[in-house]
This record gives C-alpha cells, sequence and structure tokens, in this order.
C-alpha cells in the first residue's frame, strides 16, 4: 500500500513537471522560432519581406530536443557516477546542456542569415544577443525538468532503462508534443495576425509575415507572451498528460490482472480522448459553420 | 540555378523486380543467421531475428497511419500535424517502449500490448490537443483536402475548408490514424526490444562469464539503443515512402503501403542480424 | 512554397574531402591504440579528433544528398545515418584491433543495402542516394567509435563495458558504470545525429558557401568533443579527460571564432540596433 502511495506522489510530481516542461518548451521554441514556422521566416525575405525574427534553424523540435535532455542526462549521470549529489548533478548538466543549446542557437542564425545575402536580409547582431539567452532560460527550465522527471523514473520509480536512454526518449516526446500543439499556433495565429481570423493561411500569402507590430517592429522575444496565452500552457498539458497518464495506469493498475489491468485502462483512456476529440469536432463544426462566399466589397 | 534536376517521376509507382531482390536479401539474411548461430542456440537466434523482422514492419506500416502536414500545417494550409514524420512517430514509439520496457518481465504478449497502449495513448492525447489549438485557439475546423467525405464519421468536408489552402486540423479519421499508427509504432518497437533483450540475457552470461543480474544493465541498454537505432531507421524509410507528408489512411499516398513493408523487412533484418552476431560470434 | 535547395558549383570536390575524412578518421582511431601500447588514457583524446574528421566529411555527404530535394528534410539523414552506424559501429567493437576497418566494411555494406532499399524499392531514384547513405552509415559508426574512445579510452567491446564504481574506498567493476552499461552511446548517438546535419541544415540558402558549412562542421564537432570530455572524466582518469578537454576547448574557441568571422564576410550587412531596411515594394 505504502509503495502505490509513493509512486502516486512520484507520479503527480512528474506530470507536474512535465507541463512546466512542455510550456517552456513551447516558449523557447517559439522564441527562437524552431521548427517548422521557422520555414516562413527563411521565405519570408526572398519574397521581400526583411524582418528582425530570430531564425533559430536547429533540426525540428523532436530531434534538438532529444539531443539537449539526452545531453543533460547524460552529463547528470557522469557526475553522479563521480559522486556528485544527484541535485547538483541534475542542475550542472542542464547548465552544460543549455549552453550547447545557445551556441547551437548562434550559429544557426548566424549561417541562415548569410546564407540570404542575396535578398539583402542584414544579420542584427542585437537580436543575437538579446535573443540567445531568453532561449537559453526557457530551454533551461524545459531540459531541467525533463531530466528531473527521467530521473525520478529511475531512481525512484524503479523503470530499468538508465538515465541517459530515458533522456533521449522523454526528450524526443517533450519535442513532438511540443511541437505538434504549440506549432500550429505560432505559425498561424502569430506569424500571420494579419490574416483573417478564423480561416489558414492561403497559400498565395506565404512569407508575408508580421514585422510592424504592436510597438514597432517585431522581433521573437514579443512571440513570449503570446505563446504564454495559450500555445504554451496548451502544450504544456499536453506532455503533462501523457506522462501522467503513462505513469498512473502502470502505477494501479500493474498489478491486477498481471499487466492487463494497465492495458485495459490504457485503452479506456484513449477512447475517452476520442470522444473528446470528437465533440470538440462537432462543436467547431455546429458553432463555426462552413466558410461562406466572401462577400463583395462595396464600391466607394 | 535551380534544384539540380534528378529523378523523374518517382513518385507511387512500384518497382515488382525491386521488391524481388528485397525479399531475396531478406531470405538470405534469415539463411546467414542460421548459419552463422552455434547449434544449440540457432531456434532461438532465428526466432529473436523474425521477431525483429515484425517489428520492423510494424513500426514501418504504423508510420503511415500518422497524419503529417509538414510546414504548411503550421499556418493552417494543410491537414496533419506540424512535425516531421519520422520523430513524431519516433516519439510517438518510444513513449510506448518506455512502457513496454516497465512491463518486461511480464511476459511478451503483456509487454508489446502495454508498449501499443502507450504509443496509442500518446497519440491520442497529443492529436487531441493538436484539435483543441485549432478550434479554440486558431477557430479553425477540421477539413480535409483530400476526400470529399470523411470515411468514418460521413461528415462532409470542402465547405469547412478555407479559401487557398488544402485543409487543415485533424479530421476524425486522420486522428483515429493517427491513434493506430501510435499503437503499431509502440508495439513494433517494444517487440525488437524484447526479443533483443531475451537473447541478450539468455547469451551474454555465458560470453561474458557473470550473473545475469551483474549484465543486466549492459542487455537493457544494449537492447534500447538497438531499438532506437532501428526504430529511427524504418521511421526515416517510411518518411522517405510518403516523401514527408501524409493525411492518414484515407489519403492516396497511403496506398504505397507495400514497399514501405518489403524496405522495413529487409532493413530490420539486415539491422537484427548485425545485434544478433554481437551475441553469436 | 517550400525553401529552394540550390547547387552552387565550386569548392573541394567531395570525393576529395571523402577519401580525406576516411583516412582523417582510421588514423586518428588508430592513434588512439596508443593507449593501449603505453598502458594509459592519455591518448583518448584522438577519439575526438576523429570525430571532428567524421563530422566535417558527413556534412558534405548531407549537402550533396540534399541537394536533390529528397523532400523529407535534412535532419532525417543524420538520424538514418546514425541509425545505421549505431549498429554497424556496435558489431565491429568485436573485433578487437581491427574494429575501425570492420566498422568501415559493416557499415558500408549496411549502407549500400539501405540506399538500395530507398532508391529501388522505395522508388525514390535519385543518382546520389546509393553512395550519399552508405557515406553517412560509415561517418554514424566512426562518429560513435570516435565518441566511444573518447570517453573510454578504447574501441573494443571489452572497454565499452568496463567500468568500476568506488563503495568506502574501494574500487569495484560495475558493468553499470561503463559507456554501454550506463547507456551514454544515446548521449552519444544524440550528439553525432544533429552535428552531422547541422553544418548544411544552418547554412542552407542561396548564399551557401563550403567553406563556412566546413568551419560550422569542426565548430560543431568540437563543441561535441567538449560535452563528451566532461562526460569521460566518470570513466577514464582525470588526467586524460583534462587533456581531451583542453583540446577540445582550443579547437571549439578558434572555429568559433572563425565561423563568426566567415559569416561577416558572407552577409549583406551586420548591423546593430538599426531597423529594417527599406526595400521596394514591400
Amino acid at each position: 500500500m505504502e509503495s502505490i502511495v509513493f509512486g502516486i506522489g512520484i507520479t503527480a510530481l512528474t506530470g507536474a513537471l512535465a507541463t512546466v516542461a512542455g510550456a517552456a518548451e513551447d516558449t523557447e521554441s517559439n522564441i527562437g522560432s524552431q521548427g517548422d514556422p521557422n520555414s516562413q521566416v527563411q521565405l519570408a525575405p526572398q519574397m521581400g519581406y526583411l524582418h528582425r525574427i530570430f531564425n533559430k534553424a536547429i533540426a525540428g523540435e523532436p530531434p534538438a530536443y532529444g539531443l539537449w535532455c539526452a545531453l543533460g542526462a547524460g552529463l547528470a549521470w557522469a557526475f553522479m557516477a563521480m559522486q556528485i549529489n544527484a541535485v547538483l548533478a541534475i542542475v550542472l548538466g542542464c547548465v552544460l546542456a543549455v549552453f550547447v543549446q545557445g551556441v547551437y542557437s548562434t550559429t544557426a542564425y548566424l549561417g541562415r542569415t548569410a546564407s540570404l545575402k542575396k535578398f539583402g536580409q542584414p544579420v542584427f547582431v542585437d537580436i543575437l544577443k538579446s535573443m540567445t539567452t531568453v532561449t537559453m532560460a526557457h530551454a533551461f527550465i524545459a531540459i531541467f525538468c525533463t531530466v528531473t522527471l527521467c530521473y525520478l523514473m529511475n531512481a525512484a520509480l524503479g523503470h530499468p532503462f538508465p538515465l541517459p536512454l530515458l533522456g533521449l526518449l522523454w526528450g524526443i516526446a517533450l519535442g513532438a508534443a511540443g511541437s505538434a500543439v504549440g506549432n500550429p499556433y505560432y505559425g498561424k495565429e502569430r506569424q500571420y495576425q494579419n490574416q483573417k481570423f478564423g480561416a489558414g493561411v492561403p497559400i498565395a500569402q506565404s512569407g508575408n509575415i508580421v514585422r510592424y507590430a504592436e510597438a514597432g517592429e517585431r522581433n521573437s522575444l514579443d512571440n513570449g507572451f503570446f505563446t504564454a496565452k495559450l500555445g504554451g500552457p496548451a502544450s504544456g498539458v499536453c506532455f503533462g498528460l501523457i506522462v501522467f497518464l503513462e505513469l498512473w495506469r502502470t502505477i494501479l493498475f500493474e498489478k491486477i490482472g498481471a499487466g492487463w489491468g494497465a492495458i485495459i485502462v490504457g485503452v479506456l483512456i484513449i477512447l475517452v480522448f476520442t470522444i473528446i476529440d470528437r465533440y470538440i469536432e462537432v462543436w467547431a463544426r455546429k458553432t463555426y459553420g462552413p466558410y461562406a462566399a466572401p462577400v463583395k466589397e462595396a464600391s466607394s | 540555378m535551380t534544384a539540380v534536376a534528378a529523378k523523374p517521376a518517382a513518385g507511387g509507382a512500384m518497382n515488382p523486380t525491386a521488391m524481388g531482390v528485397g525479399f531475396v536479401i531478406l531470405i538470405i539474411l534469415l539463411a546467414i543467421c542460421w548459419v552463422v548461430a552455434p547449434v544449440d542456440s540457432r531456434l532461438m537466434m532465428l526466432y529473436a531475428l523474425i521477431g525483429m523482422v515484425v517489428g520492423g514492419v510494424l513500426i514501418g506500416f504504423g508510420t503511415h497511419f500518422v497524419p503529417v502536414g509538414g510546414a504548411p500545417a503550421a499556418m493552417g494550409q494543410a491537414p496533419g500535424i506540424a512535425t516531421g514524420v519520422a520523430m513524431l512517430a519516433a516519439g510517438a514509439g518510444l513513449a510506448g517502449l518506455f512502457g513496454g520496457a516497465w512491463a518486461a518481465e511480464q511476459g511478451t504478449v503483456v509487454a508489446v500490448v502495454t508498449g501499443a497502449v502507450g504509443g496509442g495513448m500518446m497519440m491520442a492525447i497529443t492529436c487531441m490537443m493538436v484539435n483543441f489549438i485549432y478550434v479554440f485557439g486558431m477557430g479553425i475546423p477540421a477539413a480535409s483536402g483530400k476526400v470529399k467525405v470523411d470515411p468514418i464519421t460521413g461528415d462532409t468536408q470542402p465547405e469547412f475548408k478555407s479559401q487557398g489552402t488544402e485543409g487543415h486540423g485533424l479530421p476524425f479519421v486522420s486522428f483515429v490514424g493517427g491513434v493506430i499508427g501510435g499503437l503499431l509504432a509502440g508495439g513494433g518497437g517494444t517487440l525488437i526490444y524484447l526479443m533483443l533483450l531475451d537473447l541478450y540475457t539468455a547469451t551474454l552470461p555465458t560470453m561474458m562469464k557473470a550473473t545475469e543480474a551483474q549484465i543486466m544493465p549492459i542487455a537493457i541498454s544494449a537492447a534500447g539503443i538497438f531499438a532506437v537505432g532501428m526504430f529511427l531507421v524504418n521511421a526515416v524509410l517510411t518518411a522517405y515512402n510518403i516523401t514527408g507528408t501524409i493525411e492518414g489512411p484515407h489519403d492516396p499516398k497511403f496506398k504505397r503501403w507495400p514497399r514501405a513493408i518489403v524496405a522495413s523487412a529487409v532493413a530490420s533484418a539486415l539491422c537484427g542480424l548485425a545485434a544478433i552476431l554481437i551475441v553469436a560470434m | 512554397m517550400t525553401v529552394k535547395i540550390e547547387v552552387i558549383a565550386g569548392g573541394i570536390p567531395h570525393t576529395k574531402i571523402m577519401v580525406a575524412g576516411i583516412i582523417a578518421s582510421l588514423v586518428c582511431l588508430y592513434l588512439s591504440y596508443l593507449n593501449v601500447v603505453t598502458n594509459s588514457e592519455m591518448f583518448s583524446f584522438f577519439g575526438g579528433l576523429a570525430v571532428v574528421a567524421a563530422l566535417i566529411w558527413g556534412s558534405n555527404t548531407i549537402k550533396v544528398l540534399c541537394s536533390y530535394g529528397i523532400g523529407t528534410g535534412v535532419p532525417s539523414a543524420g538520424m538514418i545515418a546514425f541509425g545505421s552506424g549505431v549498429i554497424g559501429m556496435l558489431l565491429a567493437t568485436k573485433f578487437g584491433i581491427a574494429a575501425p576497418i570492420v566498422a568501415l566494411v559493416l557499415a558500408t555494406v549496411i549502407g549500400l543495402i539501405l540506399g538500395y532499399l530507398s532508391n529501388e524499392v522505395l522508388n525514390m531514384k535519385i543518382p546520389a542516394m546509393v553512395q550519399s547513405l552508405t557515406e553517412l552509415s560509415v561517418v554514424g559508426a566512426f562518429t560513435l567509435m570516435g565518441f566511444a574512445v573518447l570517453m573510454t579510452g578504447g574501441f573494443t567491446f571489452e572497454t565499452l563495458i568496463a567500468g568500476s564504481v568506488t563503495f568506502l574506498g574501494v574500487s569495484l567493476p560495475s558493468y553499470q558504470v561503463s559507456f554501454i552499461g550506463g547507456c551514454l552511446i544515446a548521449t552519444a548517438f544524440m550528439l553525432g545525429a544533429l552535428a552531422v546535419q547541422h553544418p548544411f541544415n544552418a547554412c542552407l540558402g542561396p548564399g551557401w558557401t563550403q567553406d563556412r558549412m566546413l568551419m560550422l562542421a569542426a565548430e560543431c564537432g568540437f563543441l561535441s568533443m567538449f560535452v563528451a570530455a566532461v562526460m569521460s572524466f566518470a570513466l577514464i582518469t582525470t588526467g586524460s579527460a583534462l587533456i581531451s578537454l583542453v583540446v577540445a576547448l582550443v579547437g571549439w574557441g578558434y572555429t568559433y571564432k572563425h565561423y563568426i568571422g566567415l559569416s561577416k564576410r558572407d552577409a549583406a550587412s551586420w548591423l546593430d540596433s538599426k531597423p529594417i531596411p527599406d526595400v521596394e515594394g514591400h
């Protein structure tokens, strides 16, 4: 009984850590402009729209976060093998992982922007100086939370995988969840804020991202507060649910039915989410209704 | 200057000769395993290799179901999830592998099904949150660009597609496809891991002259990294097969799956043979 | 609309880079064998240099492959390189001193078959596919072997699974604290997978220049060597790890500074706190 209570406590803690990690990951990738929306940041100068957005082209979020978390976990594992205290080891490991992330960010921005010489896109050194530390800070939160939850899974819950492998696994999962949920919000809502709300971006408008915004010229720092409104928390909830439910169904139901208990609970959870998704889809179709033909503008 | 003009219209054509050659290579690899293995563990090693081939094929086939829209999906121009197909499948499959590895001591069947359910659960939650963002964050209903009517629910699609786009969001058939993809990928990855784990646990103690408990970390880690490696190889081959984006099982590109089965089978047999030879030689 | 990947003629021909990469990696890996000869771990840093050589070669291979517009993007090429490389490398470690050569042979076979599958079975029909996938497989195997040497001092299977844990001042052998046992190979896998595709991915664009990309490849290599050297403190003697660390930091500082200089040379303009320049029509 005690071990189940302990297990549930750890599960709750990892769920909370995962939620924070997901939110920080999405905010970081939007401030740095990484992943699929970044193709627009790359495309804009080619269509003549020069900008002051940070162009962090480091693969997509899943492999990038797979690296930062595997690196943080590997370094933490190495420090723990040198008899350094676990908390300190994780912090040091994540600091070094974030340093690597910062260097990769700067080289990505410089590389991509220098290759756009033909279109006149300048390298803005002040963007480089101000943005890099902000993305590093958000990345540190995401990496630290992920490595900590991996450590808890290994040390407190007894998962057989060693820490670096868990870091790789959950890093890729974090990136996949955060990227899937957060990318459309950044890509459509923020980059194309000047387009009509409630419709996708017409293909003809590709490249015409927002460059002059609330107060002067937009830069990537402005994307931070915007992401924190919905995209960040949604990504956090997504990853948090994934981690929490995975652990919850295992801890509570593993012993029931020689393992089949956890499987049945998992299938039930899938069905619950299917129903929720169907409800959302039907609600959207009923409430928003089909697209009408565009109203002819009155001649002035 | 344009991209180097490379291929003639490749697209979705099947290449029967190549598939035949692939099949022959598969048989050759299985034969090599049988011949090279020490006599008393032949059956065990062949069983492990066949298990890994099945696991790899499950991963390759399952990845076809996952709806991926790529860069246009991030702007509401195409349906699907706005991530790369290989890494999204890897994320779901590895989350499944996590659960499956934990259930390893409860038997192969239970562990594989646990892994499958873990992968499916991750995809279900992710797909639901994706629709959540599209509907509540962006005000866009789900619409497919490839079919007029959703095959599962019967919802009509064209009038919910915004002008100038190819569709957006995750129609119900794409959601179901995503979950099935997660199930298959998670199950396949866990199967590869378990086959290798059982093989290493049986052979490493004699090879390294140590007790089973002592070699466990090596067996788990080696099996784990092989599973990750084979996972990525199969997922990338599928990404090549569908050329980057697919809407789900209703997409015409889905009909290309036979090619991927052959390719995944051969690639998994090759990588699995190398993993087995470590303890066979 | 997608980003156009364009081919620019000129620069060092790819065959030259490939041959130089193979020879440099093999030489560095075998130089690390001095560890066994001198019964120390001081020469582990050669593993890191092998990593740098392999990554420089690999980045050019990715450039050749992705110039044909494979449709899936650059990072997947790095993933398949290391997915196939790890398998070849682990099997090759069983062959003692011949491990690097065996890794070359095994990875070539694996890469050839994967290339054939992609081009013929999956009908991609890209001229450079088979050779590029073969090369990438070898790059993956060499990079992982280099990391293994850097972190453990050797490239044989026994070295990779050896480790010790100190308990009350006494050193006890333990498989758990080793390169494979602790799964540091997973960290090495991701380090390499991202480092091989980053140079081309980051320098992508119409203004791509080869020397800038190769300098970035070297910088990624030395950066990866730096963190790997920090991790090696747990597995090899402190003095040897310190040598690797210093070599890595010096190499990284040099290549990073030069990369910034090359970016400055290639950029349209280098502005500090200036508004967006006006372009006619927008």
